[in-house]
This record gives C-alpha cells, structure tokens and sequence, in this order.
C-alpha cells in the first residue's frame, strides 16, 4: 500500500487507532515531563505547558476509544475479548480514566489557585506506567515489531 | 491533604484492580479452540501464513493452528469463513465444498495474506 493512499489507509477500518494512539501517548508523557520541570524550575510556563499538554491528551483519548471500540466491532465482530485483547481493553480503559483524572486535578488547582494534592507526582507516574504497559500491549497486538 | 482524598483513593483502587489482573490469563472463554480436523493443516508463525499457498481437493478440511503469542483471526476476502480470535495453540477449521481460489488474511494484521486453492 502506498503511504498516501488515503482511501485504503481509511478503509484499513482498524489502522485509524493504531495512527491515533500515539497523539494521547505522546502528549501525555509530554505534559507530565513539563510538569516535572515545572515542580523543580517553579516556573509557571512550564505549568501551563504541562496543562495544555494534558488537557490535549485527554481530548486526544475520545478518538483514540472509539476508534479501539471500532477495531473491535470490525476485526474482531465484538466478540468476547480475552487474554491479551482483554488486558490491553481493560488497561486502556484505566489509563483513559487516569488520564482524564490527572487533567481534571489539574484543571480545578488551577481554577481554584490551590495547590495538586500531596503525592500527585506518584500518581503521575503511575498513570505513565499504565499508559507505558497498555502501549506496549498495544506494540505487541499490532505486530509492530513482527518481520517485515 | 484533604483536598483530592478521594482522587487518590481513586487512584488506589484503579492500581489495586489492575495489580490483581493475571497476566495473559484468558479472564473470558471463547470457544476458538476446538481440536484440528484431518486435512490440510495451515500454521501461524511469526506472524505469517505456512504455508502461504495450499492447494487441496474438494472436500478438504483446512485446519489453521496459531503457534504465534499474538492473537490472530483467519478471515476470507470473500467473507466465507472467518474465525474467531485465536490465541496460542487454537485451531480454526473450514472444510471446501466448491472448488475455487479462496484468498484469505488476519483480520487483526492485514498484512498477513495467504490462499487456499480448491481443485
């Protein structure tokens, strides 16, 4: 297929979610890495970086479910998920829950000029743990790493 | 440290619910394993068809075994045979009534092509 072949990479049905999974990914170790910088630099672009990213990221988790969902109905006939499929559902759907909730934290110390809660920074980096763990299930489902 | 208690109780419950999640444990049963018919048998290796083209007479049961640690579904171009998802050691058969050209591929990996001719 031709890397511009717009019709076919749409009618690929379940190639849309392995394109889009990188954008929440990538954004959101993005913002938790500005946010790091932010903590120790105490400076308040790095926050406002490290909000933005977040917030994007959580945007960017809506297309990236609906298009898993689809790849599910298209692939597999929604048929019942177990072993690796079911894992990596079940992780994608707690990392998009982390993810929204993490923007969401961010979001109201904003509004109400509070400081995050003690110990957020673990959260964070639990939440980039999950986000790593259910990528990498991912990478292993799609065969990214298979021959040629 | 009120604040956000109950986000980090959140926080808690969701890590907690995933630390008890076997890994790679079927958590729901498909019934993708049923034991390979007599015939011409297909395997699924490093994500590939072997062999890619088979040849065989009317009548043949075709039997697919995915030797991959990937799940994999054997699905017809022309939507005459589909399997479910096959995890490691699951078998798929479709026995041939008509001759014919049947190409197929992986549903989950479209790259993944072979064909099943029928004489």
């Amino acid at each position: 297929m031709h890397p511009f072949d717009f019709k076919s990479a749409l009618l690929a049905k379940h190639a849309q979610h392995i394109v889009l999974i990188h954008f929440p990914i990538a954004l959101f170790i993005a913002g938790v890495a500005f946010d790091l910088i932010a903590l120790s630099t105490k400076r308040r672009s790095f926050a406002d970086a490290a909000y933005y990213n977040l917030l994007l990221a959580a945007i960017s988790t809506i297309p990236v479910l609906a298009t898993g969902v689809l790849a599910w109905q298209f692939a597999l006939e929604g048929q019942k998920l177990k072993g690796i499929l079911l894992l990596h559902l079940v992780l994608a759907c707690a990392s998009t829950v982390m993810i929204w909730l993490i923007w969401w934290a961010h979001f109201r110390a904003r509004r109400t000029q509070q400081a995050l809660f003690n110990y957020y920074v673990a959260v964070e980096l639990l939440a980039v743990a999950l986000v790593s763990l259910t990528a990498h299930l991912g990478g292993f489902l799609s065969g990214v790493n298979a021959p040629g | 440290m009120k604040k956000m208690t109950w986000f980090l109780e959140l926080a808690a419950t969701v890590a907690v619910a995933l630390a008890l999640i076997p890994g790679g444990t079927p958590l729901l049963a498909v019934s993708a394993g049923d034991k390979p018919a007599s015939g011409a048998t297909v395997k699924i290796d490093n994500f590939s068809f072997g062999p890619a083209d088979v040849s065989v007479p009317v009548g043949t049961t075709v039997t697919w075994t995915n030797n991959d640690d990937v799940p994999h579904v054997v699905a017809s171009d022309d939507k005459i045979f589909k399997s479910k998802a096959l995890d490691t050691d699951d078998h798929f058969s479709f026995t041939f009534t008509k001759p014919g050209t049947y190409a197929y591929y992986c549903a989950i990996h479209p790259k993944m092509t072979a064909k099943i001719v029928v004489h």
